[in-house]
């Protein structure tokens, strides 16, 4: 978390690093806080008491009577008065986010798509009305975000929801209100592994409002960097936000499994945590249309939460496993047990890597720190990629 | 799709797919999600009254330690006994409803052992 400043907070427009971020009310920034603080009660107060009685309940399973030893566990749990409250109000934290991030940005709508409007694009945003969501973004609502990935009413207030509330969600561990830690240790990884790199076009998949796609427009002023996804409201949004910061990004709506861009026509494509919200099925295509679109020569990467089995222990696969149920991750499972040194290659990519990069703030100026282990969560990213 | 033609627009507040949690009954889920609001709104019903009492210091109209040395008289105190009174009976309304339904099975006459 980040430490408070000591002029205090500020919230005026211009004090932010671009002006399309949601402002909050004094009512609503103390409310927004609350939700944070609360967050971060559930996690730090009530949490490690479920963690203990999860070892005791954990000591007791017979390790012969059960080839699933999670769901054993959770069996256990699920008996015990205190892990469902827990549970409940992990969950209505989160529904509180999002109910006072969109109170938030309803407010001051006006304001927002107004900003929106942007004259002489450097990038540009196509979205195609007649896009249908895959299966996996409209079955339940990711994050809990009411609406979901793929809202579109024709404005770009959903994007606006979604950049305030990742940034209350994150609890400000990747990069405040630039939400963009991600993407810079993408990059980051590039320049780990090609440091001499200069592309000429660059595909972020799943880019969302473009936190993950600016870090790379600034890193390569020179590409020209492309940012698909699946959200009408979200791309409205990430255009008008990368042209506040300055950033010349093509954004349009289209599925990251099968794009509209010819073969071999990216030097670099990646996707930061997007994995996890598609399908086993999805995450081969993606991989698979990841190679395609690459030029010979071109990387591929695809950065993603810490896997599960670095957790080491029940409790933390456990709570990795209810995270993805209560909160709408629908391939949790599926992204963070796979080999992907294995898939990468059986997609097609050689010079295959697969292990944790540590987290950037600049991808040009971080440590180029790639290796086996984990720093930890936020500390470090998982990180496969791949060459043709 | 929820935006009106000519109104401000409406985005959605509840999510598609909430997935039951084991052992917990719909009742306890919708309190819990009333006192976490609760909670919300006294803390941002605080941070408010301190800021208007920060400012109010600033533009010298109170001194710093104006409230905490604030000494009620006769009515002022009989207000706010009956204010605190009244809040306590509807806060607590349905532990004593509880025990009230408690006390009277236990009082009817089936209920009475022989």
């Amino acid at each position: 978390m980040t430490s408070p400043s000591p002029k205090g907070i500020v919230e005026a427009r211009a004090a932010q690093a671009h002006p399309m971020i949601a402002l909050p009310s004094h009512d609503e920034l103390v409310e927004q806080l609350f939700i944070r603080d609360l967050k971060q009660f559930v996690m730090a107060e009530l949490e490690p008491a479920q963690q203990r009685i999860a070892e005791k309940l954990e000591a007791a399973i017979q390790p012969q009577a059960s080839n699933d030893p999670v769901g054993a566990l959770r069996g256990q749990m699920e008996q015990v008065g205190s892990f469902g409250t827990w549970l409940s109000l992990k969950r209505e934290s989160q529904r509180q986010l999002w109910y006072a991030v969109t109170d938030c940005v309803e407010r001051q709508a006006a304001e927002l798509q107004a900003l929106g409007q942007i004259d002489n694009p450097k990038g540009s945003l196509t979205i195609d009305p007649d896009f249908q969501a895959p299966d996996y973004i409209t079955m339940g609502d990711i994050h809990l975000m009411p609406g979901g990935n793929a809202y579109d009413d024709g404005t770009l207030l959903q994007g606006a929801v979604m950049d305030r509330g990742g940034a209350v969600y994150m609890l400000g561990r990747n990069g405040g209100m630039l939400n963009d830690l991600r993407g810079q240790t993408a990059m980051a990884h590039l320049l780990t592994i090609a440091p001499d790199i200069k592309p000429d076009r660059i595909l972020d998949m799943g880019c969302g409002i473009g936190t993950s796609t600016v870090p790379a427009a600034l890193c390569f002023p020179d590409a020209e960097v492309h940012g698909v996804d699946v959200g009408g409201s979200m791309l409205r949004y990430a255009h008008a936000r990368a042209e506040h910061l300055g950033a010349a990004v093509h954004f349009s709506r289209q599925s990251a499994e099968r794009t509209s861009f010819p073969d071999a026509s990216f030097d670099v494509v990646y996707s930061c945590a997007m994995l996890h919200e598609t399908s086993p099925a999805a995450m081969v295509n993606i991989l698979a249309e990841s190679r395609r679109l690459l030029r010979p020569g071109g990387v591929a990467i695809h950065l993603e939460v810490p896997l599960l089995h670095t957790f080491g222990d029940l409790w933390q696969e456990l709570s990795a496993e209810l995270e993805a149920q209560f909160n709408n991750e629908p391939n949790w499972r599926g992204a963070l047990s796979v080999d992907y040194a294995q898939m990468m290659r059986a997609a097609g990519f050689g010079d295959v890597r697969a292990g944790y990069q540590a987290t950037a703030f600049n991808a040009r100026l971080a440590a180029k720190k790639f290796g086996d282990t984990s720093d930890g969560v936020f500390r470090s990213w998982f990180v496969t990629s791949g060459r043709v | 799709m929820t935006q009106v033609q000519g109104a401000a627009p409406v985005l959605p507040r509840t999510p598609n797919r909430l997935d039951p949690i084991p052992g917990r009954r719909s009742l306890d889920d919708q309190t819990l999600a009333m006192i976490v609001s609760l909670a919300s709104e006294v803390t941002i019903l605080r941070a408010r009254l301190d800021a208007a009492e920060r400012l109010l210091t600033a533009a010298n109209i109170f001194a710093p330690d104006a409230v905490d040395n604030f000494t009620p008289d006769a009515a002022a105190q009989a207000a706010r006994e009956r204010q605190r009174q009244h809040s306590m009976a509807k806060i607590f309304r349905p532990l004593r409803e509880a025990a009230a339904i408690d006390l009277a099975t236990l009082s009817s006459p089936e209920k009475v052992q022989p």
